[in-house]
C-alpha cells in the first residue's frame, strides 16, 4: 500500500453543458451543470434516466469533453489537457466503477486489479492486488478470468480495481444495476466501506434509493440539469 | 519485461482465433515470395554447380562462318585440352524415303571434356563414332527414329554420306549452353563431318566450337586475354564458365519475376485481409482499450500493447510461410527434379527467404498500422456510448503504413532481375488496386440506392452489401486483384497459344526450303509443284536469293555500335541474311520511297527494315555500305518496309536491287503453304533430286510450341490461381469478421417470420454480388494488363478467350457465393434465443 496526497477539491463542474449529435439533430445532454465535490465526501446522483446521469460522470471523470463550462479536477482544468494528459491524471487520482463491470476480459481477477497499478508504475502491483482480492472476498478467484466469475463477483473486482490505486475520488456508474437485490447490497456495503476506509470521495449514480439515502448527500437530475443539489 | 508487453501477452493468451485469416493471408503472401526466390536461387546454383558441364570445359570459344586456323588451333591448344565441335544442319533419309532435317553435329576425341554424354544401346561414346563398312556411327534422338521409322543398328543417310545408328542419344551435358534446334540432334565424330561434304566450298560454312579444359596453372581471365592479345581480329566469341547458358539465366530471371509478382499481388490482395483482421481484432477490444484509458493508460501505451501483439503475429504468419516458402521448392524438387530442363539444387537458401520475410514484415505494417491508429484514438467514452470508435487521422501510424508500403515498393523494385519492369508491375498492382477499392465502396453506395427497388431476400442482400460491415469494401478489391492476375494470365496464354495453333499456321509459311542451287531452279519450281500437286502462285509459294552480309557503314562512316538504338544492333553486329529481288514483292508492306523496277541497272538501291534503319538513323536516301561474298559496294535506300517476321513474304532486313550482284552464285531460299500431306509429299520428292536442300517444317516448330505451352498452362494458372486464393482468404476474413452480426441478424429476422430460404438467397445476393463485381472488374484489369504485353511485347495477335474470361468471373462470384451460404449456413445454425439473450 501506499499514500495518496489529499487534495482540496477532488471535483469541481461550473456551467457544464454537453451537446451530443444525432442522426436526428443535436442533443442537449447536460445544460448547465454545478457541482462541487469535496474530499472524502459521497454524492448520490439520482434521477430518471435519459436525465443526464452516466453523462455527468464521463464528463467529470474526463472520459468525455464539455460542450461549454469547465470541469476541474483537483484543481486541474481538463479544457488544458489533452487526452493523454487527462488519462495521466486519472491514473493518479481517479477511478470508475461501471454497470457492465467492464473487467479486461483477457485478464484475470487479479491482473485486473493489478492493471491500473501497473499503468501507475507501481512496482508491487501484485502484491496490493491480492491484498484487495482479500478485501473484496476474492482471494480464491485470483485466477479466474472474468467469464468465469458471476455478476456480483465481477463488480467486486472492479471495485477493487477502482480503490486498489487509492484514488481521491470514485467514480461509479449504477454500479448495482446488473445485480440482484442481495448482490446489489453487498456491493454497495463494501463500496461505502472502502471509500471510508481510503478517504475517497465517491460520486455515485444510482437508482436504487436505499444506496442513495447512504450517501453523505443526494443531487437529484432532471433533463440535463440538477434540479436539487 | 516492459508492461506494454505484459499487457500484450495477457491479451494474447486468450489464443489467436480471431487471428485465423492473417495469419492466412501473411503466410500465403510470404509463402508465394519465399518460393519463387527459392526456386530461381536453386535453378541459379543447380546452373552453377553444373556450369563447368553445361559450358563443357572452363572456356568456349566460337567462330562464325569459318573453322579455326592452325596457329588458332595451336594457341587453344597451348591453353590446356581442346575438344573441337562443329554443327550443321542437314537433312537426313531412311532406306524408306522418309527424310527430316537434323542437327548435326560432329565432336572430336576429347569430346566431352566435362559431364558424360547419356546414350542407350551403347556404352562408349568414341566406339559408336567408328566407321565401319564406309557407314559413320552416329548417337540419334528417339525423335528421328521414329520420324524416319529406324532402330538401332540401321543405316541412314545424312547429305548423302551413310550413317549407322549405333546409340540413341539422350543427353549432352553442354546441351543447355547451345542454342535452339529446328531438327533432331546427331551426334557423331568431327571427321565424319568434315569427310561427309557438310564442309562443301559451295555451302555456307558453318562455324567450329572448342571447348577448353584449361591446364592446372592458367587462370581463366589470364586465358581470355592471351587469346584476346594473341587475335585481335579473329572476332572469338568467348564464353567462360558464370555465361555458362545465357538463354537459362534469363528464362530464370523471367521465372522468378514471374512468380514473385503473384506472390506480390498475393500480399497486397491478402493485406486487406490483414487489415480486415486487425481492425476486426481491435474492434472487439474497443471496449478494453476504452477501459485501458479509463484506467489512466495513454495512446502510446495502447498503441504500444496492440503493436506487440500485431508484431508477434505477424512473426508466427511469416515464419508460417517462411517455413512453407522454404519446404515447397523442396517438394518440387522431389517431385520434378529429374525431368527439369534446368538443373537445381534444391536447399534452404537464406536470401530469398530474408526477402521474403522483410517483405511479410512490410505488408503487415503497411496494411496494420493504420487500424492501429484508431485503436490509439479510441475514446474512454465509448464505455458509455457504443457507436464511439477511434479515428483515423494523420499520425505515426499512417506515415509509418505509408513508409511500409513505400518500403515495400522498393524492395519489390530493387531486387527483382528487371527493375523496370518489376515498377512498372508494382505501379500496376497499386493503381488495380486502387481502383478496385473505390470500385468496391462504389458498390456499396450503389447496393444503398439501388434496394429501395428491391424487395424480399434481394433487398436483404443490397442492404447488407451497402451496411457498415459489407464484403464489397475488404473482399470486393482483393478478389478483383487475384481475378484480374488469372484473367491477365488467362488472356496471355490463350493469345499466344492461338497464334502458335491458329493465326500462325494460317499466316506463316508451313515449310522453308534453304540452299536451293541458283543453277537449278526451274527444276526445283517443277518439282515442288509436282509434290503440292497444284500449280504455285504467290499465295503459297515464295523463293528468292539468299545471300549471308553485313552492313559495314553508315552514310560512309564506320559503325559505332553505342550510336544504334540497342534493339536494332542485332542488324548492324553480325552477319544477317539478305536477298536481291526484282519487282516488288507481294507482302513487301513499303512504308517509304518506291520500289525500283525489275530491270533497274543503276548503281544499287536497298530496301531496308524500317526499325533496324531508323534504329542508326537512316531513312530514304542514305547510302549503306555491305561486304558480301568477299566484296564491298555502296548501295542506297531506296525503300523502308515493314517485315512480319512470322507471316508470308521476304522477311528478309536488306533486299537489294539484283544488279548488285548480278552473276553470282547464289542459293536460293524459298516458303511454302500446304497441308501435311503436301509437305511430305514435297520432303520426299526434294530427296531424290535435290539431297542438298534443307527442309525445315515450321508446322512441327508451331505444333511443338502448342504442345509446350499447353504443359506449361496448368502450372502457370495454378501459380496465378494463388493470388485469387488471397482473395478468398479475405472473403473469408471479411464473413468471419461479421459472423456476430450475421448470427444476430439472422435471429432477429428469424424472429420477424423470415424462412431460411428467405435468408440464404439474401446472403447469395450479397456475397454473389460482391463475387461477381470483383470479377467483373478484375477480368476487365486483367485485359487492360494483357493487352500491351500480347500485342506490343510478343506482337501477337490479340485474341480473347471468353469462356476462360467467363469461367474466372464466374469462378469468381460462384465461389463469393458459395461463401456467403456457408456463412448463413452458420448464422442460422445458432437458436435465435440464446443469441438475442446474448446481445
Amino acid at each position: 500500500m501506499y499514500d495518496v496526497p489529499t487534495e482540496s477539491t477532488p471535483l469541481k463542474l461550473e456551467a457544464v453543458t454537453l451537446t451530443l449529435p444525432s442522426a436526428a439533430g443535436p442533443v442537449e445532454i447536460l445544460r448547465g451543470v454545478d457541482l462541487v465535490v469535496r474530499p472524502g465526501e459521497t454524492v448520490a446522483i439520482v434521477g430518471p434516466s435519459g436525465s443526464g446521469k452516466s453523462s455527468l460522470i464521463a464528463v467529470a471523470a474526463g472520459l468525455e469533453t464539455p460542450t461549454s463550462g469547465s470541469v476541474s479536477l483537483f484543481g486541474q482544468d481538463l479544457a488544458a489537457l489533452d487526452e493523454d494528459g487527462r488519462a495521466r491524471l486519472r491514473r493518479n487520482r481517479v477511478s470508475l466503477v461501471f454497470q457492465s463491470f467492464h473487467l479486461l476480459p483477457n485478464m484475470t481477477a487479479e491482473e485486473n486489479i493489478a492493471a491500473p497499478l501497473e499503468i501507475a508504475g507501481i512496482m508491487n502491483a501484485f502484491e496490493v492486488a491480492e491484498a484487495w482480492l482479500k478485501l473484496v472476498g476474492l482471494s480464491a478467484r485470483a485466477k479466474h478470468y472474468p467469464h468465469q466469475l458471476s455478476g456480483g463477483e465481477q463488480q467486486r473486482v472492479a471495485l477493487a480495481r477502482a480503490l486498489a490505486a487509492r484514488p481521491a475520488l470514485l467514480f461509479a456508474d449504477e454500479p448495482t444495476g446488473n445485480l440482484d437485490a442481495a448482490n446489489a447490497h453487498t456491493v454497495a456495503d463494501l463500496m461505502f466501506k472502502l471509500v471510508a476506509k481510503t478517504g475517497a470521495a465517491l460520486v455515485l449514480v444510482t437508482h436504487d434509493p436505499d444506496i442513495a439515502i447512504r450517501a453523505d448527500r443526494q443531487v437529484i437530475m432532471a433533463d440535463g440539469r440538477i434540479v436539487e443539489p | 519485461m516492459p508492461l506494454f508487453l505484459r499487457f500484450a501477452l495477457r491479451e494474447l493468451r486468450s489464443g489467436v482465433a480471431g487471428f485465423r485469416i492473417f495469419l492466412a493471408c501473411l503466410a500465403l503472401g510470404v509463402a508465394s515470395i519465399a518460393a519463387a526466390g527459392s526456386t530461381a536461387e536453386a535453378f541459379r546454383h543447380g546452373l552453377a554447380s553444373q556450369a563447368r558441364e553445361i559450358l563443357g570445359g572452363d572456356l568456349r570459344v566460337a567462330v562464325e562462318e569459318r573453322r579455326f586456323t592452325v596457329p588458332e588451333r595451336n594457341a587453344l591448344e597451348k591453353l590446356g585440352e581442346v575438344a573441337y565441335a562443329i554443327g550443321v544442319r542437314a537433312m537426313a533419309q531412311a532406306p524408306s524415303g522418309q527424310r527430316r532435317m537434323v542437327e548435326l553435329r560432329g565432336v572430336s576425341d576429347a569430346y566431352p571434356l566435362a559431364g558424360t554424354v547419356k546414350l542407350a544401346g551403347a556404352a562408349d561414346l568414341h566406339h559408336v563414332f567408328e566407321n565401319q563398312n564406309g557407314a559413320w556411327g552416329a548417337a540419334v534422338e528417339e525423335p528421328l527414329l521414329q520420324r524416319l521409322g529406324l532402330k538401332v543398328g540401321d543405316i541412314f543417310v545424312i547429305g548423302q554420306t551413310p550413317f549407322v545408328v549405333r546409340a540413341v542419344l539422350q543427353s549432352e551435358p553442354d546441351r543447355l549452353s547451345r542454342g535452339f534446334a529446328l531438327g533432331p540432334r546427331v551426334l557423331t565424330s568431327i571427321t565424319a563431318v568434315e569427310h561427309g561434304g557438310f564442309l562443301d566450298p559451295t555451302l555456307p560454312p558453318p562455324g567450329e566450337v572448342a571447348r577448353i579444359s584449361l591446364d592446372p596453372g592458367v587462370r581463366t581471365e589470364a586465358a581470355i586475354k592471351t587469346l584476346r592479345r594473341q587475335f585481335p581480329t579473329s572476332q572469338f566469341d568467348i564464353r567462360e564458365r558464370n555465361e555458362a547458358a545465357p538463354g537459362a539465366k534469363e528464362l530464370i530471371a523471367q521465372l522468378e519475376y514471374f512468380l514473385s509478382f503473384i506472390g506480390l499481388a498475393s500480399l497486397v490482395a491478402g493485406g486487406l485481409g490483414v487489415a480486415g483482421a486487425v481492425s476486426a481484432y481491435l474492434d472487439q477490444r474497443k471496449e478494453s482499450i476504452a477501459v485501458m484509458k479509463a484506467l489512466g493508460a495513454d495512446g502510446a501505451m495502447v498503441r504500444s500493447i496492440y503493436l506487440a501483439q500485431i508484431a508477434a503475429l505477424a512473426g508466427l504468419g511469416i515464419a508460417i510461410g517462411l517455413v512453407l516458402g522454404a519446404v515447397a521448392p523442396l517438394i518440387l524438387g522431389e517431385i520434378a527434379g529429374k525431368s527439369l530442363p534446368i538443373p537445381a539444387l534444391f536447399a534452404v537458401y537464406p536470401w530469398p527467404l530474408a526477402k521474403a520475410a522483410l517483405s511479410g514484415l512490410l505488408a503487415a505494417a503497411g496494411f496494420s498500422l493504420a487500424p492501429l491508429a484508431r485503436a490509439r484514438t479510441t475514446p474512454p467514452s465509448a464505455l458509455f456510448r457504443q457507436d464511439l470508435t477511434g479515428k483515423i487521422r494523420f499520425g505515426p501510424e499512417i506515415v509509418g503504413a505509408l513508409a511500409a508500403a513505400l518500403g515495400l515498393a522498393l524492395l519489390a523494385t530493387f531486387t527483382a532481375p528487371t527493375p523496370r519492369s518489376a515498377a512498372i508491375m508494382i505501379v500496376g498492382v497499386a493503381v488495380s488496386f486502387l481502383l478496385l477499392w473505390g470500385l468496391g465502396r462504389g458498390a456499396a453506395i450503389l447496393a444503398g440506392k439501388a434496394r429501395r427497388f428491391a424487395r424480399g431476400s434481394v433487398r436483404i442482400g443490397l442492404a447488407n452489401l451497402a451496411g457498415p460491415h459489407s464484403a464489397a469494401r475488404t473482399a470486393a478489391p482483393a478478389i478483383g486483384l487475384g481475378v484480374a492476375l488469372l484473367a491477365a494470365v488467362v488472356l496471355i496464354q490463350s493469345s499466344l497459344l492461338a497464334q502458335v495453333s491458329q493465326v500462325a499456321p494460317k499466316s506463316a509459311p508451313a515449310v522453308v526450303f534453304t540452299d536451293i542451287p541458283g543453277d537449278r531452279l526451274a527444276e526445283f519450281d517443277q518439282t515442288v509443284t509436282q509434290a503440292f500437286g497444284r500449280p504455285l502462285t504467290t499465295e503459297n509459294y515464295m523463293r528468292a536469293p539468299y545471300v549471308r552480309g553485313r552492313i559495314i557503314r553508315i552514310k560512309g562512316q564506320p559503325i559505332i555500335e553505342k550510336a544504334i538504338r540497342q534493339s536494332e544492333r542485332w542488324a548492324y553486329d553480325n552477319d544477317i541474311g539478305m536477298s536481291l529481288i526484282g519487282d516488288e514483292p507481294p507482302g513487301a508492306n513499303v512504308q517509304d520511297g518506291r520500289w525500283w523496277r525489275a530491270d533497274y541497272a543503276g548503281p544499287p538501291l536497298v530496301a531496308m527494315e524500317k526499325d533496324a534503319a531508323e534504329g542508326a538513323g537512316l531513312k530514304v536516301g542514305d547510302v549503306i555500305t555491305l561486304s558480301m561474298l568477299g566484296v564491298e559496294f555502296d548501295a542506297r535506300i531506296a525503300v523502308l518496309r515493314k517485315v512480319d517476321w512470322g507471316g508470308f513474304g521476304p522477311a528478309f532486313t536488306v533486299i537489294l536491287s539484283p544488279n548488285a550482284l548480278a552473276g553470282a552464285p547464289l542459293s536460293h531460299v524459298a516458303i511454302a503453304k500446304g497441308t501435311a500431306a503436301q509437305e511430305a509429299a514435297v520432303t520426299r520428292a526434294l530427296g531424290d533430286a535435290f539431297p542438298g536442300v534443307n527442309i525445315i517444317s515450321v508446322r512441327e516448330q508451331l505444333e511443338a510450341a502448342a504442345g509446350l505451352f499447353d504443359r506449361l498452362s496448368l502450372a502457370i494458372r495454378g501459380a496465378a490461381a494463388v493470388a485469387g486464393l488471397a482473395g478468398l482468404l479475405v472473403l473469408a476474413g471479411a464473413i468471419a469478421a461479421g459472423a456476430r452480426a450475421r448470427a444476430k441478424e439472422a435471429a432477429t429476422l428469424k424472429v420477424l417470420g423470415a424462412e431460411r430460404r428467405q435468408i440464404l438467397a439474401a446472403y447469395a445476393v450479397e456475397y454473389g454480388a460482391v463475387g461477381l463485381i470483383a470479377g467483373v472488374a478484375g477480368a476487365v484489369l486483367g485485359y487492360a494488363a494483357a493487352w500491351p504485353v500480347v500485342v506490343k511485347v510478343f506482337q501477337a495477335e490479340w485474341s480473347v478467350d471468353w469462356t476462360g474470361v467467363a469461367t474466372v468471373i464466374m469462378g469468381a462470384a460462384v465461389l463469393a457465393a458459395g461463401g456467403g451460404l456457408l456463412a448463413a449456413l452458420h448464422a442460422l445454425a445458432r437458436r435465435p434465443a440464446p443469441v438475442l439473450r446474448a446481445e
